[in-house]
């Protein structure tokens, strides 16, 4: 499914160019606006008791498996994204997530994203024309 | 937990073409056949589940809480009140219906992080923001549609004469509205001729004797209306006339429109809106309750609305070996705590896991196993039904590969009344998720200007709109549960299994996740269960 090409294509592009360099990565924040802002809003600060703040958020900023892990498998409220966006994406996005509003953390290679993948970019699952 | 349970009847083997069917399956396969068979028919006596368990005994003297008035939740005040069980059901929310409702003046919603949205739709007009179909494969919600007396209507969930718009392809017929039966004409024609000729011309190599190779080629001609003559796709009436049939000489006979050449389908990509059936929540008949969705959680809230006590927000949730506690806060502020014997928890789990329950490690575990699929809608009011009048399209869905819109689907309800309510998008995933960072007005506009594309007379039509993100809709955060393997294999059946005197129910603990069916049936099984506990 083109979701990501869709979303993305274009970030994704800018992003293989850039480089890692996170907080100024336009590429990562591209991907936030599109992805996430909507429930975490623009400024990372969330909405109370609904979406945590990911602005001086202790997980975002910890071991960067486990910020990969929530942003593949999903939550509760919390979308999963692994068949929504590629590796690249997902750690173009993390890295902007933990260098933005004052988060000082590393940057994620994209290659810890595909190890911490436990199956292939699973495919989406086929919908049919409708559903639900 | 199967034993408590009544076998539930498989009505719809009694029709003896299915039975024949069934037997001659019998006899080439055995009996293991037969049960494939009658599990493709989803009709294994396993899985069918067509009406409430068929309980004995008595509930009276004991109390059930019950959280949530979804349609899970009044789903087990209902039954288990027939039981003689004390029930009283929390409702966060100011009425009955959880994700059963529907969009008409006086509806208000804000989403988390969004601004106020007041409905002010025209009198009898409606969008089912939530569900909106029923299909006929989901005896339980017909149960209770027929049991509350909930009139139906049928939902036109596919339209021969609806367009397809797929901008993405290439070719004459990409970005083009293009009518779904010329594509499924086309593409079925042309194969059918490609096959056929195949076959005749002994250019394939297929396990068919001669005779049946015969028998093959006469359903291709007729799968795909070809001539039977040289085996050609010149078209068929069911794509459509250029002008119509109709009197005397002029039109007289009309003239039949032509085929697009295959390369250009091809390159459409429009023929991915075709497939040999839909899928089963898909099929026909599909219905839809006269007058709205809500319709259904009007008709639970009819028999168990004396028991919610809405606006109230539980909080905490306690048991001991006795009992359960169930702390809350109402809307206005005061806070209290229901005590019962057991309890029926409805909330969906991301909003469940935030709240502080005396649930095993094990299960509060097994909750973070599972997130929930983003997903949005709107509905547009239109001044006038420019699709039936214009483009004599009478409901069903246009379909699209953007993504961002999902779909586009017309009211199969008020067929040539003045105004009517167009579902804009139904969108999933990452979309929903970019459309829902809009604001409702640029939503509206996003849809309006995706709907121009495809009727001429979209935009001067519309008047008013409502959109929900249901990601964003409190206690809610997401459209139904979206399982995937790894969870249903470690931690569903864990959520299952009730916890100590709390049971677990809601459309999130079936596989008919995303369906009110789900909701009903985990409901059914769950109440089964906690009655066996309660008698035990
Ligand atoms: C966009 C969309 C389309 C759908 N399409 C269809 C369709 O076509 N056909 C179909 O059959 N189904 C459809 N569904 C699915 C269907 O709506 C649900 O499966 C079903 O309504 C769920 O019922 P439930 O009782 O499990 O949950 P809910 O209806 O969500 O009920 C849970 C209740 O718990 C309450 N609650 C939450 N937190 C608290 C708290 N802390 N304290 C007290 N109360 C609380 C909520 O307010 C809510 O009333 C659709 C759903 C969506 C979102
Ligand atoms: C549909 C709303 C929504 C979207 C979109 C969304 N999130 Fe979340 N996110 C949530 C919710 C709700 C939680 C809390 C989930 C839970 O634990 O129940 C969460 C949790 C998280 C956490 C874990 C925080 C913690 O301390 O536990 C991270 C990190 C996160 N989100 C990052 C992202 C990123 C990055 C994106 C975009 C790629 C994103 N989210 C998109 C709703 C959302």
């Amino acid at each position: 499914m083109p979701a990501h090409v869709v979303i993305a294509g274009c970030a994704l592009a800018g992003l293989l160019l850039a480089g890692p360099a996170w907080a100024a990565d336009p590429a990562g924040e591209g991907l936030f606006v599109a992805n996430c802002s909507a429930c975490h809003q623009r400024n990372g600060q969330g909405i109370p008791q609904a979406f945590p703040a990911l602005a001086g958020d202790k997980l975002v900023q910890d071991d960067p498996k486990r910020i990969v892990a929530v942003l593949l498998n999903g939550r509760g409220g919390m979308p999963a994204f692994k068949t929504q966006l590629i590796d690249e994406q997902i750690a173009a996005v993390a890295s902007y997530v933990r260098g933005a509003w004052g988060n000082h953390a590393d940057p994620v290679p994209a290659g810890l994203v595909a190890a911490a993948r436990t199956e292939a970019a699973a495919p989406v699952a086929d919908r049919g024309l409708q559903a639900h | 937990m199967a034993e408590a349970l009544p076998k539930p009847v498989p009505r719809l083997l009694s029709s003896p073409s299915r039975r024949q069917f069934l037997y001659r399956l019998g006899a080439i396969g055995g009996v293991g056949a037969v049960m494939a068979g009658l599990e493709a028919f989803g009709m294994s006596v396993a899985s069918a589940q067509t009406a409430p368990p068929a309980l004995t005994g008595s509930g009276a003297g004991k109390r059930v809480v019950i959280i949530g008035a979804g349609v899970g939740g009044m789903t087990a005040a209902y039954e288990l009140s027939k039981l003689g069980y004390q029930c009283q059901i929390i409702e966060a929310r100011s009425f009955a219906g959880g994700r059963c409702q529907t969009a008409r003046a006086g509806f208000s919603l804000t989403e988390l992080g969004g601004e106020a949205q007041h409905c002010t739709f025209d009198d009898g007009q409606y969008i089912n923001h939530g569900p909106w179909r029923i299909p006929f494969n989901h005896q339980s919600t017909l149960h209770y549609t027929k049991e509350f007396g909930v009139p139906l209507e049928v939902m036109v969930n596919d339209n021969d004469a609806s367009y397809v718009l797929f901008e993405g392809g290439s070719g004459p017929l990409a970005g083009q509205p293009v009518r779904k039966a010329q594509v499924a004409a086309d593409m079925r024609g042309h194969t059918a001729e490609l096959l056929a000729k195949a076959v005749r011309g002994n250019r394939l190599d297929v396990p068919l004797s001669a005779e049946d190779q015969e028998v093959f080629v006469s359903y291709l001609v007729r799968e795909g209306y070809l001539s039977s003559r040289d085996l050609s796709y010149s078209g068929a009436d069911g794509r459509g006339y250029d002008l119509w049939p109709g009197a005397l000489t002029e039109p007289g006979p009309g003239r039949l429109s032509t085929p697009f050449p295959m390369a250009d389908v091809l390159h459409s990509k429009a023929w991915r809106t075709l497939r040999s059936v839909a899928g089963f929540s898909q099929q026909r008949t599909m219905f839809q309750p006269v007058g709205g969705m809500d319709r259904i959680a009007a008709g639970f809230a009819a028999k168990v609305g004396h028991m919610i006590q809405y606006g109230t927000v539980v909080e905490r949730i306690d048991q001991d070996d006795h009992g359960v506690d169930v702390a809350w806060v109402h809307a206005a502020g005061q806070r209290g705590t229901t005590k019962a014997n057991y309890c029926v928890c409805t909330i969906p789990l991301s909003v469940l896991r935030h709240i502080e329950a005396a649930l095993p490690d094990a299960t509060k575990q097994a909750m973070s196993a599972v997130a929930y699929q983003p997903v949005g809608k709107i509905g547009l009011q239109m001044k006038r039904r420019f699709w039936e009048e214009d483009h004599f399209i009478f409901g069903g869905h246009v379909y699209t590969d953007n993504e961002d819109i999902g779909s586009l689907s017309l009211p199969s309800w008020d067929w040539q009344g003045a105004k009517g309510t167009v579902l804009g998008y139904y969108q999933f995933d990452a979309a929903a998720i970019k459309v829902s960072a809009m604001t409702p007005a640029e939503r509206a506009e996003f849809a309006t200007a995706f709907g121009q594309k495809v009727f001429p007379q979209y935009r001067e039509n519309v008047e008013k709109s409502f959109s929900v993100a249901w990601h964003r809709v409190q206690y809610n955060m997401g459209g139904w549960a979206e399982w995937d393997e790894e969870g249903r294999r470690t931690a569903y059946p864990v959520l299952c299994q009730p916890a100590g005197r709390i049971y677990l129910a809601g459309e999130h603990l079936s596989y008919l996740t995303g369906w009110q069916a789900g909701a009903i049936e985990s409901a059914w099984l769950q109440i089964a269960k906690l009655h066996h506990q309660a008698s035990a």
